[in-house]
């Protein structure tokens, strides 16, 4: 009896860690769907950027907000530059995409394991209300 | 064909979803369509301030100085003027600027308004889809404060039983998040039934048919495969002759042809079946085949089960496959006695003929490969009594 309920609280505390680490990871999920967020909104501008920039004469005055300082750019470093940033932006989201299936796939199987906890837990109290 | 075991369930719709969770999961759904809506009415103002901008930059460069009021610090202002009229710095985006005219200015400006545009349509569009979500809800809801009963009863065997079983059991035990689903499998179950009655409505009297038509299926099979073989193998001579007798067998089976290759791009496994001679069997089984093709194709949209008279294919959902023959060309072939393998009757009773048949044997020598085995096979064997067949259904 005492070690059937050893086990059971064994089991009970099995239990709450996986809750933890299902929420935790829960948590994980949700910040990288904010910073994709992020990034999709700010691919989104960039692509808009390169389109004005594109959409511009040669030798069109372009400045860049650094801080308090609006710096005159060249239009074709502009360009570079906007592109460059673009091409980070979508590498970014890539990875994030990687990582948060990975996330999925944790969570899920944290999910089933905390299944199988629970079913042990309940068969143990079965056994223990028969006896 | 056993009888029928009539076997039913009664179940409150309000066990299978509980007023509770319905209302819930209605309450979600308001909750997302208000989010939708703020963000509609975020976007709105941004087209106005958008428009009002516009206007603002195609008015200033009519003079050549403003004079203004200008702000000063946080609290202050003081008179000034606003000269360069016609020049403007254009924040692109990501801390990028331009200096434009102002026409430049205002083509920028509409470009945005456009692609605000795009977004507010977009919004609407999914507005939409949780409205209709939110309508089925309340009427759900509505329906289980009434305490309306679903009544199942099934004609069909265990399977068919055992899914209408586990449809219920596992609707006791909803989640907000998967009441949606559960309704879904509600539905998908009864689609299921009424496909799975059909489908076993459709093996008898296939097997029927079989049975019937194998006799005389042999006699004419022996003949097209002679056919088939000659046509294949040999060489001069008897290439002609048996083209000659191909092509005749060709025309006399356009009408099949056609019949097969519609068939065959619906529905190729069930194309075996040669309805000979047997007009009410064929009637039958191409009613059949007709809710087979359409819940095949359509993944039992809710098809009624009942054998849809001829012509009234009004689901014009096969409509792309224009060329149908009418009900009145199944009857006239029988009377030819040419085994038709084709799964002419498949399309006999639903589709109206349009009367843009093409008789080509390219085509057909074409089409044939890209059907089914069974229906190639059989239509490139059988090429049935020529035009005569089409001419009689035509008139």
């Amino acid at each position: 009896m005492s070690s059937s309920s050893i086990a059971l609280r064994e089991l009970q505390r099995d239990l709450e860690n996986k809750a933890n680490d299902l929420s935790k990871l829960q948590k994980d999920i949700a910040k990288n769907h904010q910073v994709r967020k992020k990034y999709t909104i700010q691919l989104g501008e960039n692509e808009l950027v390169l389109k004005e920039l594109d959409l511009l004469k040669e030798d069109a005055n372009v400045y860049k907000l650094i801080g308090p300082v609006l710096v005159k750019q060249d239009l074709a470093e502009a360009n570079a530059n906007v592109r460059k940033r673009i091409e980070y932006i979508s590498a970014e989201l890539k990875r994030l995409d990687g990582s948060l299936q990975d996330l999925e796939e944790k969570q899920h199987s944290k999910r089933e394991a905390i299944l199988k906890v629970q079913q042990r837990i309940q068969s143990h109290q079965a056994g223990k209300a028969k006896a | 064909m056993g009888k029928p075991e009539v076997k039913g369930t009664v179940t409150p719709l309000s066990s299978m979803f509980p007023p509770e969770e319905v209302q819930k999961a209605a309450k979600l759904v308001e909750e997302k369509l208000s989010e939708k809506r703020n963000e509609m009415s975020q976007l709105k103002e941004f087209i106005a301030d958008n428009t009002s901008l516009i206007n603002l930059v195609q008015k200033l460069p009519d003079e050549l100085h403003h004079d203004i009021m200008v702000p000063f610090g946080k609290a202050a202002f003081f008179p000034g003027r606003l000269i360069h009229t016609n020049e403007f710095l254009v924040l692109l985006g990501e801390s990028y600027y331009a200096d434009r005219t102002a026409k430049q200015t205002v083509d920028i400006l509409k470009r945005r308004g456009k692609s605000l545009m795009s977004k507010v349509d977009a919004l609407k569009a999914e507005m939409q889809d949780l409205k209709a979500e939110a309508s089925f809800f309340d009427s759900t809801a509505s329906e289980v404060a009434e305490d309306l009963v679903e009544i199942r009863e099934y004609e069909e065997d265990n399977s068919n039983q055992s899914e209408s079983q586990s449809g219920p059991t596992e609707l006791e035990s909803p989640t907000l998040a998967e009441t949606d689903h559960k309704m879904d499998s509600k539905m998908g179950a009864s689609k299921d039934d009424e496909y799975a009655r059909l489908m076993s409505r459709l093996e008898e009297l296939e097997k029927e048919e079989l049975a019937a038509e194998n006799g005389e299926i042999d006699e004419d099979e022996d003949e097209d495969e002679d056919e088939d073989a000659n046509a294949t193998e040999t060489d001069g001579d008897e290439n002609e002759l048996t083209e000659a007798a191909f092509h005749r067998k060709k025309d006399e089976g356009y009408s099949s042809l056609d019949h097969g290759q519609r068939f065959s791009e619906s529905q190729p496994t069930r194309q075996l079946q040669q309805s000979k001679g047997k007009e009410a069997m064929r009637e039958e089984i191409s009613n059949k085949y007709n809710h087979q093709d359409l819940t095949n194709q359509f993944s039992c949209t809710g098809l009624t089960a009942e054998p849809l008279t001829k012509g009234e294919m009004s689901c014009g959902r096969i409509i792309h496959q224009d060329k149908m023959l009418n009900p009145s060309v199944n009857a006239s072939v029988p009377s030819e006695n040419k085994p038709v393998q084709t799964s002419k009757s498949k399309f006999d009773s639903s589709k109206a003929f349009t009367g843009s048949i093409v008789e080509h044997t390219e085509n057909l020598e074409k089409k044939t490969p890209g059907q089914n085995t069974t229906p190639s096979e059989s239509s490139g064997s059988k090429p049935s009594k020529p035009v005569s067949r089409f001419k009689m259904q035509r008139k």
